[in-house]
């Protein structure tokens, strides 16, 4: 099974040398392979934000490398990594991060307008996805003219807008009642199922037991262990 | 991300923010308006006067009793009929033109016509109307080879009439409810017989003796004489103005040139000096309307720093979802661009709605006062002249204006750092 993120002795440091140093992250080695369902799990504080910022190309390490999809993408330009998340990486928020004054329909479309697909693809697409998460009926509705859960799914269907390998949530079902998360939960089950990779972060450690077959446990920093469920049994591995 | 995109997202935008960019859109819609309508009008009026000098005659000089305050005696000064004036040349210090001087310019070369007029106002009175008119006696003779009013129906004065007047359209159909050819008039009391209709103006004229019997009885006076020049280059005119004035001044006992008792206007001076005038008002009244649109920049930079500060949140959605900084450059670009353009065009039409009103404005009160120096000053701007160019040009102008305010906003909201923006309250 292929790697498709790698994250290999990184470190991110804000003001790195100065009095007001902060080491966010400190060596951390993490292995991201296609068709995982992994979990990034740590209290508030814990460093967690800050590795899912870099496995999510939203960032790049102060020290050590990442690789996506075996390129090495430490280096590169704020404008060069926005165009390979956009391609690569879809995200789902906890607050779900909707653009406010596009409907749900050209919310979907945003990240193919990114990339510079046409406009009877874009639409075709969204309409799929937005049918797929059952809410054909609302394409035409503003955010706030629908509820969160149905926001969220929204920001699922647009997640998976460009055909991501991977599937990138924070916190998915934060702002969200037990029912309606249930239901998101479901809806990113049934997406490894069909092969994409899915990476959530949280602090809930219920969630990510249920869900994922592979948890990252980080605190201060730093992986303490990484857990991995086999034959239905969580198994400690090497961190 | 085609261009394309970039308008559609910049659009939104733009419709979703209505109060807010409609109010910084007005501020660009006044200043281009008063742009467009200082250039329109003042364009009307420069061609407004070339035409009122031209019918006025380049080759027309008027000699009128009374010291200019030009320096050397020549300059312009009010008449009966001149482009600009007013003021009355009868005065009891002014020593007045007469039969003598006319005659002592028939001896100057160059001249093809001398014509003398009187001037003076009087009461006409028509069926049950009557109102104040100006009259201008005139040597009928040569009238008509002078003049530059054109007839709209009957004929000009001829040597055989005595109580006939020629009179303006305006006169006849706007002041008095009809006057038509043929009709009986009174002026002072004594009737007159209508024979011609001049196409415009307030004007009434009668042969010069009939004038000076209704109103200077006994006298020999002109008010102001006229000369027609065969050759009006500027320095024929000059050099004819120059013998006028020996030949004046010599009959009149005057031995200095600065104590002429006299002007001649040279039409060439009359529209320098007019021209340089207008453009003086334009720069004038274009310097308010540049400050203005200074000031609908400021506002178009102010709206676009506070709608990329609101939207931080949304550049770092869009930035995590594969917006490049380009992309967020050039959508708040346009965006800025977009509100120039809207209040560039709204800013046209608006110029061209108001400077149709000014220039109707000045019609109807041009109409209502008689001859003088705030019926021509207002007549100039009776008409507007509206270059296509001018509103592209206009249109284009507040694009860029837009566009160069919101490019420091723009380019922030490019480099936002896509997690910081997601953190943005």
């Amino acid at each position: 099974m292929t790697t498709i993120i790698e994250l290999r002795d990184v470190w991110k440091i804000y003001n790195e040398g100065e009095e007001n140093q902060v080491i966010a992250l400190n060596n951390i080695n993490l292995h991201v392979k296609k068709g995982d369902f992994i979990a990034i799990m740590g209290p508030s504080g814990s460093g967690k934000s800050t590795a899912m910022n870099l496995v999510g190309s939203l960032d790049i390490p102060t020290r050590g490398k990442i690789f996506l999809d075996q390129h090495n993408i430490s280096h590169l330009s704020e404008s060069d990594l926005a165009q390979v998340r956009g391609r690569r990486i879809g995200f789902i928020f906890q607050q779900f991060n909707l653009i406010p004054n596009l409907t749900a329909k050209e919310n979907v479309m945003l990240p193919m307008m990114f990339q510079g697909v046409d406009e009877i693809k874009r639409e075709q697409k969204a309409e799929t996805l937005l049918k797929m998460i059952e809410l054909g009926n609302r394409m035409d509705h503003y955010p706030s003219e629908l509820s969160g859960g149905q926001q969220q799914r929204v920001a699922i269907a647009r997640a998976l807008a460009n055909d991501p390998e991977v599937i990138l949530a924070d916190e998915p079902t934060g702002n969200l009642d037990t029912h309606t998360g249930q239901i998101v939960m479901k809806f990113l089950n049934e997406l490894n199922d069909k092969g994409k990779t899915i990476i959530i972060v949280t602090h809930d450690p219920n969630l990510a037991t249920e869900h994922a077959k592979k948890i990252y446990w980080i605190k201060d920093g730093q992986i303490e262990k990484v857990t991995e469920k086999l034959k239905g049994k969580w198994k400690t591995l090497k961190k | 991300m085609k261009i394309k995109k970039s308008v559609h997202l910049a659009w939104n935008i733009l419709i979703h923010s209505k109060i807010r960019s409609w109010l910084t859109i007005i501020g660009i819609i006044i200043g281009i308006a008063s742009v467009v309508a200082i250039l329109s009008i003042s364009s009307g009026a420069e061609k407004q006067l070339s035409s009122s000098l031209g019918k006025l005659g380049a080759d027309i000089i008027t000699i009128t009793p009374g010291a200019s305050r030009a320096i050397g005696g020549t300059g312009f000064q009010g008449g009966g009929n001149i482009a600009f004036g007013g003021v009355s040349p009868s005065t009891t210090t002014t020593k007045n033109l007469t039969s003598k001087d006319l005659d002592a310019i028939k001896s100057v070369s160059n001249i093809k016509y001398i014509l003398g007029e009187i001037s003076d106002r009087g009461t006409m009175g028509y069926l049950s109307k009557s109102s104040t008119v100006s009259v201008t006696g005139v040597d009928s003779t040569v009238w008509k080879e002078i003049t530059t009013d054109t007839l709209s129906s009957g004929r000009f004065l001829t040597t055989s009439d005595t109580y006939s007047i020629v009179i303006g359209s305006n006169l006849a159909n706007s002041v008095f409810s009809g006057i038509s050819l043929n009709s009986k008039v009174t002026i002072e009391g004594k009737v007159f017989k209508v024979v011609g209709i001049l196409s415009s103006g307030n004007s009434v004229y009668m042969p010069i003796n009939t004038a000076r019997e209704v109103f200077s009885p006994g006298s020999d006076n002109y008010d102001s004489i006229q000369v027609k020049i065969t050759d009006d280059s500027t320095n024929a005119t000059n050099k004819t103005i120059t013998e006028m004035t020996k030949v004046l001044m010599m009959e009149r006992g005057i031995l200095q040139q600065k104590n002429v008792d006299f002007s001649i206007s040279n039409p060439a001076e009359i529209q320098s000096t007019v021209s340089s005038t207008l453009d003086t008002i334009s720069i004038f009244l274009g310097a308010i309307a540049a400050i203005s649109l200074i000031v609908g920049a400021i506002g178009i930079a102010n709206t676009m720093f506070t709608s990329v500060l609101e939207k931080t949140r949304e550049i770092g959605i869009m930035k995590a979802i594969g917006a490049k900084n380009r992309d967020v450059l050039s959508i708040f670009l346009i965006n800025s661009g977009m509100i120039g353009m809207v209040g560039g065009i709204g800013g046209a039409l608006l110029g061209v709605v108001a400077s149709g009103l000014i220039s109707s404005l000045a019609t109807s009160s041009s109409s209502t006062t008689t001859q003088g120096a705030g019926n021509m000053l207002g007549s100039l701007f009776t008409s507007t002249s509206i270059n296509p160019w001018l509103l592209i040009g206009v249109v284009a102008f507040s694009v860029l204006i837009g566009m160069a305010a919101g490019a420091i906003p723009a380019y922030r909201a490019s480099k936002l750092s896509p997690i910081e923006a997601l953190r943005y309250e």
